[in-house]
């Protein structure tokens, strides 16, 4: 199966950090439904380019988060999680967000103040069209 | 960053210990390199750099001067036991043999598979027709790619416990590569077989690869974890304040492997520590621009610079 796992070359986060980020996230958002049969190692590696000790080291620290499980012989699937896990996620990934749109403002030199503004620009002017489209 | 040490150490395919070649215009070592099993191992290098010299060796082909090999757990050294252990191997050399020109791929299957206990007819002719390389001509009249398919179905018939291949996609087409990299992953799905493989093509070490190593003019220049590698070089672009003393801080860029001035007040900083080296330059007041990855062979050309700085 095909695992939408995408790698940014420019982050500077560690590929396995990338990779685990969103498969984590895959997991905890619920794309990846209880029991799915992820890739084997060497199969999912060579579809991200990366070699198997990334990805047995993914597998590896996802296992011990709980959130998956590998059956000898058979492979390794997605563990049940629990709702309260998810919820605290969906805050997780919303941060993530913010702190790469604040590391890119930093970045370009804008202050405190000027960031704030965009924020309160982008909010405006998506929720006026959420609304928009709804109507 | 990452403690790699905590991983499990494998077993070695190969070990190499001290071992040394000397030739009138050549020398091979001295090379100390345990291959792990169970993994693919890029080697990397210029023509000339001593990767098919390399795989020679280990086949017995090339007699060395001084130094130890063990293969597979044996003494490869052993003469009586030659025989038994080239069985546990597939070798596909960088060049076709020419005694198989009169050849058809039939006969050279079959004179192969005699020295194989393990060879696999079904294996065989499976890999032949997902090569689409059929053909009951003789080897010298087959395109080179052609024959570079009935090659690489003989040598993956057997099953072989290591695969060593000397530029293994040289006259393929882009169908055809694709093929075989399918073939070699699915060969590595079996969990306890090794591919050493010599290539030229960064895009094959990128998808085939777990570890690489670098040779140049017969020494090695190190051995990495691909992932490893590719996330702690990065060329760092910077740019400085006016009357910073830029030229003295970036040679001390943690890591620093080599930087050029780009514009004016901006600087470009290759390093294989990413990291420290962001820091360092954040802590001395310069601003980080961008940060990327190296490509293999920007990699590879530092680590020559570095090594003919040394020599």
């Amino acid at each position: 199966m095909w695992i939408p796992v995408h790698i940014d070359e420019n982050r500077p986060e560690p590929l396995y950090h990338q990779i685990e980020s969103q498969l984590r996230g895959l997991i905890l958002g619920g794309q990846l439904a209880e029991g799915t049969l992820l890739p084997s190692i060497r199969e999912f590696a060579a579809s991200l380019k990366c070699s198997v000790i990334t990805v047995r080291r993914v597998y590896q620290d996802l296992e011990n988060e709980g959130l998956l499980r590998t059956r000898q012989g058979t492979g390794t699937f997605v563990s049940r999680v629990d709702p309260e896990q998810r919820q605290g996620h969906r805050f997780e990934r919303v941060v993530e967000a913010f702190e790469k749109a604040v590391e890119t403002g930093l970045q370009l030199q804008c202050t405190p103040g000027e960031m704030e503004a965009i924020l309160r620009e982008v909010m405006d002017r998506q929720l006026a069209q959420r609304e928009g489209d709804s109507r | 960053m990452i403690d790699w040490s905590a991983e499990p150490r494998t077993a070695a395919a190969f070990s190499l210990r001290q071992v040394t070649i000397q030739r009138q215009a050549f020398t091979l070592g001295p090379l100390d390199l345990d291959i792990p099993a169970g993994y693919v191992t890029a080697v990397v290098g210029a023509n000339g750099s001593g990767k098919s010299t390399l795989f020679r060796l280990l086949l017995n082909m090339e007699p060395y001067d001084q130094g130890q090999v063990e293969l597979l757990g044996k003494p490869a050294a052993d003469a009586d036991a030659d025989v038994e252990l080239k069985r546990r191997i597939g070798y596909l050399a960088e060049l076709p043999h020419a005694y198989e020109n009169s050849l058809t791929a039939e006969e050279k299957a079959r004179f192969a598979s005699r020295w194989y206990p393990s060879w696999d007819w079904s294996r065989y002719r499976k890999l032949l027709r997902s090569f689409d390389a059929e053909s009951s001509d003789k080897l010298r009249k087959l395109s080179k790619g052609m024959r570079r398919k009935v090659e690489l179905a003989c040598v993956l018939a057997p099953n072989p416990e290591l695969l060593l291949l000397d530029e293994p996609s040289s006259g393929l087409d882009p169908f055809a590569w694709q093929t075989m990299l399918a073939e070699l992953r699915r060969f590595m799905e079996q969990g306890d077989r090794t591919i050493v493989i010599a290539s030229h093509i960064p895009d094959e070490v990128k998808r085939l690869a777990d570890y690489i190593l670098f040779l140049h003019r017969g020494r090695p220049l190190g051995f990495y974890e691909k992932d490893a590698l590719f996330d702690s070089w990065r060329t760092i672009v910077l740019s400085a304040q006016e009357g910073a003393s830029a030229e003295s801080d970036l040679k001390r860029v943690p890591g620093v492997q080599g930087w050029i001035r780009s514009a004016p007040g901006i600087y470009q900083v290759e390093t294989d520590r990413a990291d420290d080296a962001e820091a360092f330059l954040s802590s001395q007041g310069y601003q980080i621009l961008s940060k990327q990855r190296m490509e293999l062979e920007e990699i590879l050309g530092c680590l020559i610079r570095g090594e003919e700085a040394r020599r």
